[in-house]
């Protein structure tokens, strides 16, 4: 009796599961009207480890689009689908096939991670739809094929601007923190290769896991190099960790942080012990251009709270995306186009966006220099660390 | 040549000596009945002469072949098989099933000689996986056979063949662990406790079990507690306490041993009852 | 000498945060013979909880301990009451599906709750620090060490000196024994749970407080290195499990001093396996001891497996041959992930459920699978079916001799074990660069291709899938039927008996590691050539956990169940995508936690019983 039951739920079950694909097949298919919204769509993680990134970057698309279809882009509006994949290859594929077969999606965005991304990257490249990674810092990323761009940074142009800081801050001997992901692991390498250009010795590197949270022995092992400061190649919350348990080891050795630490959560989660941190950002609170006033002003205004990298860059994204579909008309292929073809779009990070044609990537990002102070961020001053001098 | 020769065996648990220097021979043919009170060491030793556990000192040498260093389950292969006290059949697997694995020492057809053992395995999953002729017949065979060995239980076990051991009866699941014993064609069968929780009729039955087997030629070691199924089956019997043997010979003198009495009585000896009552209080207190 | 002594210091304080969670769990493992995946939630739990009574009610410590230790007791005998309770009676792996259920859907809420953001806590005792060393140590790093001792001597006394102790370890010892001397198991899991939990949640806080930070996911790799750590200790031995932490801790930090902190896991882990090697249960275990023998009538009756008749299995085959004709490419897309998972999950089926050795580190076996043939079709330009047949080779051999170690483990040690051997491959993976390309990865994989036909499109993918899917379950079945078959059931029922009758043990589960390694090679070989791009994160071991959550699900050995467990478990979530629309997206995981709750409380066997 029990068995039968069961075995006709089971069937009930593949009964139901099959005909929502039927039903499925047959939607999506109404032509576009003129005055119907654009659509762009978005993958990445709203659940799940890294659930926190895809927050943010709803934060800034939401402010973005505020602005955007204030005006409208050629009277349409425009918004986009998130899908949720947890940053995991397996439903970012899945996800890709869906965005694909919706002909009202023209663009996509994300996803989060390189391995999610990247595996999706094939179903976007044949279907000529663009897939504009703006987190995927893989250096291979764009080599996917010509479907894929990205506007992410920390790369070729960021990571040695980061050395230019350890420069200018006058250190000579340093021992490296880095997150060992692609993104780590490349940023490092350029990091280190114009480190060695200005002269300065890395006695150090600890690359650690993702999901590491105690690095107490890894300090001591830094320390026991004999740096004269200490760079992090981290995220916020790592990056704020590390600076805890290096001052709790009484080291008080100046630390030179990259830009994705740059977030409210770095000082609220590093207390006193990121105090007197030099960071090397892609924008400033302080930053006295119109666009980057203009941006955090809203975000408070919206969200009352500071924005971070991720929600600005996202909004970056965002505009630049609507720039595209402007410039190159509402089509999957006008996107291509618009971004070969887009000049000068005013960006928080960057300053003016203009793409490469030939790597689908940005050129010169804008460099600021942060120094922590009384548990906010500003511009550095010049003055050199006092430890370095002694040393 | 004796089939079994054991040389002062002794293994310890920490403080405990389970058991302690036993020394005997079983001969081919023979029937030696292993009797003690609970806790005698009598399961320790049968765990010694099928290597499940390791001894201290002694020696096992079975069929001419010094044994006490080799695993467990080279044993069966060298005509070697056992029943465990508790009864350990493979619960979700059919009654059929159990005595086939218990005739796993014989496959050959499917289980090539070759000598290194990557390449044995190799062999042996690609053979059952493509099931050649030889294979198949050498399966067919041993399932007939099978049939053949639960008919000795009457029909206790025929039309339970493909159920699952564990919905037996504790009787039948008993039953089911020798008939798997007897599929491996031992030389040798080593009953923990065969008759433990069955009534009399039950136990009638495997008394007449035993004796076909023992008619057949197997040599058997037996530990029992009932002492008439013991006294008409046995050519000899051990008597265990702590560890040592306390006597050893034939049923009937074993019997009457002072020693024995007193270790089933414990040991302020009460020796003016009469010896009905004692063999009564044997089955009793054990 | 000097380093050497700052990084014991770092070790130990370490080793004690290790020490609290593993406390919980060594207690939960031996009363209840439960690995407790929501262990972890609790501890999570206990850290937001925790959170709140600081930030929101501003209490102070000490009546924020109690309070975090009572909710999470009463958290514990819920999970108790709802995860094991129901189940004592089914198969016994049926309480760890629940428990991996619960997990997602306390992780969940507390996203949902307090929002995926990591949060601070203020600094709530002195941060006062003594040097010692080169290196020192805080107030909170001495108040951990005191709680994780303190506790541990409290639980000692209780469990030896009182009632409830002794009915706790009568039931830890033998479960239908304490039963039938009267000792009420139900009672007696329910306040284990509760201690458990309370020291869990409590472990969380402190941890919180240690490092200054909350996130709704920190219970996961909490929980994994509680497990390694109370396994080296001996699984369900309280100060076992804590000496344990501390060697887990002190050997982490010497890792890291030699060799650097990318290889602190890999360390541990590959100490971790030789512990197990040489100490099967545990370093404290005592020497060689035959296990008892079981009592009688302690079989659980596992219901007969559900029997489909071949005509519907065939009429289901040639459905699933014409759907690409009426789905669309985002179904068919996702019917490939379940085709492809299907064959992880048949894979996984075999050791899992025929030969009974839990494993929780198949990815592993997809990540050998894809990097050979990823690395044969690059670096050496082979054809792709011979990839694929060299890679599901290499993958069969490396993954019975990794496993090897393990094959002497019984019961729950294997699956920690394969948890450890799954870590292992994917942290070699991420340190030889120089083969693999670290984080990096590699790209470029070309896509599956034969005879010069290139398996790009969804639906030749698709086809491509379900006929190796169809015929490694054909190939399985042939396995499972033959002497193997059975050879493997019986070691998984009874190994002594299975010694008793000439069944070399090493040598059937080495076969069963290797064919279950050949069929997820082959799995993790088309997954990479269809991704194009893999790196050391591609394969990770949430996906070990899903795939036995797929066997668990369908029917452990069972074939068909496999296959159904695993098209399940990859179409609810997209079915949820479209039933809870974007605004409720968040709420996916939650009823996906809350449906495998629900499904193993409808048929704990699994959907087509267990074979
Ligand atoms: N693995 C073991 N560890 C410790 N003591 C054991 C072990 N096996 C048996 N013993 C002890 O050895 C003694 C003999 O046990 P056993 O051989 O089972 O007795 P019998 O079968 O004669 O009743 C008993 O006191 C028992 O408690
Ligand atoms: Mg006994």
């Amino acid at each position: 009796m029990k068995l039968h039951r069961a075995s006709r739920s089971v069937g009930v079950v593949a009964l139901l599961a099959l005909l929502i694909i039927m039903l499925s097949s047959c939607g999506s298919n109404s032509a576009q009207s003129s005055n119907e919204p654009i659509v762009i769509g978005v993958s990445g993680p709203l659940t799940g480890t890294n659930a926190q990134y895809g927050e943010q970057w709803k934060k800034g698309f939401d402010l973005a689009l505020d602005e955007i279809n204030s005006k409208g882009i050629n009277g349409r509006k425009l918004e986009y689908i998130f899908e949720d994949t947890q940053a995991d290859p397996k439903q970012a594929v899945v996800v890709a096939n869906k965005f694909v077969a919706n002909e009202k999606i023209i663009v996509e965005l994300g996803d989060f991670a390189s391995p999610a991304s990247m595996a999706a990257s094939p179903i976007y490249q044949r279907a000529g739809l663009v897939q504009f990674g703006f987190t995927n810092s893989h250096p291979d990323f764009t080599k996917g094929g010509d479907y894929m761009w990205s506007n992410s940074l920390t790369q070729d142009d960021s990571a040695p601007l980061h050395a230019d800081y350890v420069h200018a801050l006058g250190l000579k001997k340093i021992g490296v923190f880095r997150l060992n992901t692609d993104w780590g692991k490349t940023t490092y390498d350029l990091f280190a290769q114009r480190a060695q250009e200005l002269g300065i010795e890395i006695s150090a590197v600890e690359a650690y896991l993702p999901e590491e949270k105690d690095f107490r022995s890894a300090i001591t092992n830094i320390k026991n190099s004999n740096p004269d400061g200490i760079v992090f190649i981290s995220y916020y919350g790592d990056g704020a960790l590390l600076a805890q348990q290096i001052r709790a080891q009484d080291i008080h050795l100046p630390i030179v942080a990259n830009g994705s630490n740059y977030s409210p959560k770095f000082i609220e989660l590093g207390g006193d012990a990121v105090e007197g941190v030099y960071l090397s950002s892609n924008f400033a609170p302080t930053d006295p251009r119109p666009e980057v006033q203009e941006y955090l002003k809203k975000f408070r205004e919206k969200y009352n709270e500071e924005s971070d990298y991720f929600a600005a860059h996202a909004y970056d994204t965002m505009i630049l995306i609507a720039a595209a579909i402007e410039k190159g008309g509402a089509t999957r292929e006008g996107v291509k186009k618009g971004l070969e073809t887009v000049k000068d779009v005013p960006s928080v990070v960057y300053g003016k966006v203009t793409f490469n044609t030939e790597t689908r990537r940005v050129q010169e990002p804008v460099d600021v220099r942060l120094v922590i102070h009384n548990g906010n961020f500003e511009v550095w001053d010049g003055s050199l660390p006092a430890s370095s001098a002694s040393n | 040549m004796s089939l079994l020769e054991v040389k002062n065996l002794t293994r310890s648990f920490g403080g405990l000596t389970a058991v302690n220097d036993v020394s005997f021979s079983l001969e081919e043919g023979e029937l030696i009945s292993v009797i003690g009170p609970n806790g005698a060491g009598k399961t320790t030793l049968f765990n010694l002469i099928t290597r499940f556990d390791q001894v201290d000192s002694g020696q096992i040498i079975f069929n001419g072949e010094d044994i006490t260093n080799l695993g467990p389950e080279l044993l069966v292969g060298r005509g070697m098989a056992r029943t465990f006290q508790h009864g350990r059949v493979f619960g979700n697997l059919s009654v059929l099933d159990n005595v086939l694995v218990g005739a796993h020492s014989r496959l050959s057809a499917v289980r090539p000689r070759i000598p290194f053992p990557l390449l044995g395995a190799l062999g042996e999953t690609l053979l059952a996986l493509l099931r050649p002729k030889r294979v198949q017949e050498e399966e067919e065979a041993l399932r007939a056979e099978a049939f053949e060995i639960l008919a000795l239980f009457n029909d206790r076990l025929i039309p339970r063949a493909d159920q699952p051991t564990y919905s037996l009866s504790y009787a039948n699941r008993r039953r089911t662990e020798i008939a798997r014993a007897l599929a491996s064609r031992p030389k040798l069968l080593l009953l923990d406790e065969p008759t433990a929780g069955m009534n009399p009729t039950e136990t009638a039955e495997m008394l007449e079990l035993i004796r076909l087997l023992k008619n057949q030629g197997i040599t058997i070691l037996l530990i029992e507690h009932k002492l008439s199924l013991v006294m008409q089956l046995s050519d000899r019997v051990i008597v265990m306490d702590e560890g040592h043997v306390i006597a050893h010979g034939l049923p009937e003198d074993v019997r009457h041993d002072p020693r024995v009495i007193e270790a089933y009585l414990g040991h302020s000896s009460q020796t003016s009852r009469p010896e009905s009552e004692l063999e009564e209080d044997l089955q009793v207190r054990v | 000498m000097n380093i050497f002594f700052d990084q014991t210091i770092n070790g130990l304080v370490i080793g004690n945060i290790y020490a609290l969670m593993a406390v919980g769990l060594a207690l939960i493992f031996g009363t209840a013979n439960l690995i407790n995946f929501a262990h972890g939630s609790v501890y999570m739990a206990g850290a937001y909880v925790g959170w709140t009574c600081v930030t929101y009610f501003g209490f102070p410590l000490f009546l924020t301990f109690l309070v975090v230790m009572l909710f999470c007791a009463l958290l514990g005998m819920l999970i108790e009451r709802v995860g094991l309770r129901p189940l004592q009676n089914s198969a016994r792996i049926a309480p760890l599906l629940a428990t991996i259920g619960i997990s997602f859907i306390l992780d969940q809420l507390a996203q949902i709750i307090f929002s995926p953001q990591p949060l601070a806590l203020p600094p709530l005792i002195s941060t006062k620090r003594f040097s010692l060393g080169a290196t020192s140590i805080g107030v909170l790093d001495i108040l951990i060490a005191s709680v994780s001792l303190i506790s541990g001597a409290l639980l000692y006394v209780f469990l030896r000196y009182t009632r409830m102790g002794w009915a706790i370890r009568a039931t830890a010892q033998d479960r239908d024994a304490a039963q039938q001397m009267g000792v009420d198991v139900n009672r007696v899991n329910q306040v284990t749970f509760a201690i458990a939990s309370a020291l869990g949640g409590l472990s969380g806080m402190l941890v919180a407080m240690y490092f200054n930070v909350l996130t709704p996911t920190m219970g996961f790799q909490a929980g994994l290195k509680g497990f390694a750590a109370g396994l080296i200790g001996g699984l369900g031995n309280v100060p076992g499990a804590i000496i344990g932490s501390l060697l887990l801790g002190l050997i982490e930090s010497y890792g890291v001093a030699l060799l650097g902190s990318s290889y602190r896991n890999l360390f541990a882990f590959v100490i971790l396996l030789v512990v197990l090697v040489l100490k099967p249960n545990g370093i404290f275990s005592k020497g060689r001891q035959l296990p008892p023998e079981p009592m009688t009538g302690t079989f659980i009756a596992s219901s007969k497996p559900v029997q489909i008749p071949r005509s519907v299995l065939i009429g289901v085959s040639v459905l699933a041959f014409l759907l690409p004709i009426i789905s669309n490419n985002y179904w068919l897309s996702v019917f490939t992930t379940a085709l492809l998972y299907g064959i992880l999950a048949l894979s996984l089926t075999l050791v899992a459920g025929t030969a009974g050795l839990m494993s929780i580190g198949h990815a592993g076996l997809l990540a050998i699978g894809g990097y050979t043939s990823a690395l044969l079709s690059l670096r050496l330009g082979l054809p792709f079916a011979l990839a694929l047949l060299l890679a599901a080779c290499v993958t069969a051999i490396l993954g019975m001799l990794l496993v090897m170690p393990a094959f002497r483990l019984r019961g729950h040690y294997v699956s920690i074990a394969t948890i450890g051997i799954g870590e292992i491959v994917s942290l070699t993976i991420l340190n030889w660069e120089s083969l693999t390309g670290g984080p990096v990865g590699l790209m470029n994989i070309p896509p599956p291709s034969l005879f010069g036909f290139e398996f790009y499109s969804n639906r030749s993918l698709y086809w491509l899938s379900l006929v190796l899917l169809l015929g490694l379950a054909l190939l399985q079945w042939q396995l499972v039927r033959s002497h193997i078959g059975r050879t493997l059931r019986a070691i998984r029922e009874d190994e002594v008996a299975a010694q008793a009758y000439g069944i070399n043990l090493n040598r059937y589960k080495g076969i069963a590691f290797a064919a279950s390694g050949f069929i997820a090679g082959i799995a993790g070989v088309i997954l990479t050539h269809s991704y194009t791009y893999i790196n050391n994160e591609t394969f990770n071991n949430t996906i070990s956990v899903l795939a036995l959550t797929m066997v668990i699900l369908g029917g452990r050995g069972n074939i068909i169940g496999s296959i159904l467990g695993a098209g399940l478990l990859i179409v609810i979530p997209e079915l949820l995508r479209d039933v809870l629309g974007e605004s409720f997206i968040v709420y996916r995981m939650l009823l996906y936690g809350l449906l495998l709750v629900l499904f193993v409380r409808w048929r704990p066997q699994g959907l087509l019983g267990t074979v």
